[in-house]
């Protein structure tokens, strides 16, 4: 294990089923954290860490909490009930505009203004819904004094916030959950790349400056990458486009002949190289849905599968 | 090699740190993402369960037929794995006496650890559930999953859990399969069916929720196939 450093004085901001408490991280903490638990990642700041953290505070059960290291942010949001329930919290300063997945609104101040529209013009949006999102994004504006907006996304799991810097992120293309009004979200069509698996591998390229939100199905962890990492291409959320990417059928675990399931489960991977984050969720829907589909009730007519 | 498991209870992952030389076994498909210098390879698992007629015992078990095994050629490469359903998962360290799991509950384990398929003691009177199970025997670790959560019952003299709620148990433990206390009449109407009645001293554990319960509730709703 890697010694590593964490940026003394850190906020950081503790997820997990104490849902977004944020604490002061001082010297004296981090230090107990660092010699009583390896902590995975860091590269000294605006990174994830996952360690146990009974230390921290004695009232927590001993369970494995994900901290995130302040990440700038022109937005100011919480997200609670995370992993498994997480919701979007925003404050949005006023006259200031943020872009929300079509209904993604659960609740907001009544002074809150929203106009549904096609963003980047019909072209843009009709490749958007190609990739399985809707056609429409929602602008949520806070006229004259600043606002609250909940957003909760439609499936139970974890959300997670990244801010641009001119460089783009890579989404799986139902994971946009919101964004600031600078980023620009972009349909990129993966080609014979995406069409290699009978699952729709299309990804939405978020580029600009500003913040952006995005969701999973159970769990997000970050995995920093630097070298070579393969993914389940049931299980990709996100991941910066300094990273290379390959659909494959990986030898080991290929059993496309013997695929029981309606979706997926074709043992296709995606194998990242470079360096560069990457965010993984740690439940896949398809997986759901199969299970679900043997208990649907048989038609009576006849045609028995 | 390290286990962790993260964002328990709901969303748990196992993120597994190998070192050179060092094996897992996992079921088929959960792997959810890992180092591109890890080695994977699919198996028909040799040995008393294994063959080809011990894969065909998994097929016709309804569980995979192919276990994925990954090794480590290089130190500190890591693994995820994942069960397919919201839940929890224990980490088990193979003592011992053994322990006997519901195929479905099973995710992974190390290399050292024995896998016997159709564990016999069931087999007649669990014929009603399309559940089967493993013995397990030798040393080192398995990881368990389960629907919903775990909890573990210190079983000391005797103690009753309803069959499709069994997670796994140690082989110390003695069973049978009976009718729940009361009448039959009752137990019919309860619902409750056939239970489990462990005798002895050994760890049980079991899940909050049941899976074929919880497909029967949705999937009765769904549009027909």
């Amino acid at each position: 294990m890697p010694q590593h450093s964490v940026k003394p004085s850190a906020v950081v901001y503790l997820r997990g089923s104490k849902r977004g408490r944020r604490r002061e991280w001082n010297k004296k903490e981090t230090d107990k954290v660092l010699i009583t638990y390896s902590l995975f990642i860091v590269n000294s700041q605006l990174s994830t860490i996952n360690c146990q953290l009974p230390t921290l505070n004695h009232q927590l059960p001993t369970a494995t909490y994900q901290l995130s290291t302040y990440m700038p942010s022109n937005i100011s949001y919480t997200i609670e009930h995370s992993p498994s329930y997480a919701q979007l919290k925003l404050k949005i300063p006023a006259n200031k505009t943020v872009l929300v997945e079509a209904s993604g609104m659960a609740a907001m101040d009544s002074h809150i203004t929203l106009k549904s529209k096609v963003k980047g013009g019909l072209m843009k949006g009709l490749t958007r819904m190609l990739t399985g999102e809707s056609l429409f994004i929602s602008e949520f504006t806070a006229p004259e004094r600043s606002g609250t907006l909940y957003i909760s996304p439609g499936l139970p799991g974890d959300i997670q916030h990244y801010h641009l810097k001119g460089n783009s992120l890579m989404l799986q293309s139902s994971a946009f959950v919101a964004s600031s009004s600078t980023v620009d979200l972009d349909s990129k069509f993966q080609g014979l790349k995406g069409f290699f698996s009978g699952e729709s591998l299309f990804f939405m390229k978020a580029t600009g400056e500003g913040d952006i939100w995005f969701n999973s199905y159970g769990a997000i962890l970050e995995i920093p990458v630097n070298g070579s990492y393969i993914v389940d291409t049931g299980y990709i959320v996100a991941f910066e486009d300094t990273l290379k990417y390959n659909v494959e059928a990986m030898g080991g675990l290929s059993w496309t002949n013997l695929r029981t399931g309606i979706l997926g489960g074709e043992g296709l991977v995606c194998r990242f190289s470079g360096e560069g984050k990457l965010w993984i969720q740690s439940r896949n829907l398809f997986h759901l849905i199969n299970f679900l589909n043997p208990f649907r009730p048989t038609k009576n007519n006849g045609s028995s599968e | 090699m390290k286990i962790e498991l993260l964002q328990q209870p709901d969303s748990t992952i196992a993120r597994v740190t190998l070192n050179t030389g060092e094996e897992i076994v996992a079921e088929a498909g959960a792997m959810v993402a890992m180092s591109g210098y890890l080695q994977a390879s699919t198996t028909l698992r040799q040995g008393k369960g294994g063959g080809i007629f011990g894969g065909l015992k998994r097929m016709i078990g309804g569980e995979s037929l192919f276990l994925s095994v990954f090794r480590s050629p290089t130190p500190e490469n890591t693994l995820f794995l994942a069960p397919k359903m919201l839940g929890d998962m224990l980490h088990y360290k193979m003592g011992a006496s053994g322990l006997v799991v519901q195929a479905g509950s099973y995710l992974a384990s190390t290399s050292d650890v024995n896998i016997d398929l159709g564990f016999q003691g069931f087999k007649s009177l669990f014929s009603g559930e399309s559940i089967f199970w493993l013995d397990m025997g030798g040393h080192g670790d398995v990881l368990l999953s389960s629907f919903g959560a775990i909890y573990e019952v210190p079983v000391k003299g005797e103690y009753i859990v309803d069959t499709g709620h069994i997670v796994a148990f140690e082989k110390t433990l003695k069973f049978e399969i009976t009718k729940p206390p009361g009448s039959w009449l009752s137990a019919f109407l309860g619902g409750e069916g056939l239970v489990c009645r462990f005798k002895g001293n050994g760890r049980l554990f079991c899940q909050t929720h049941n899976a074929p319960a919880f497909g029967q509730a949705v999937g009765s709703r769904l549009p027909p196939r």
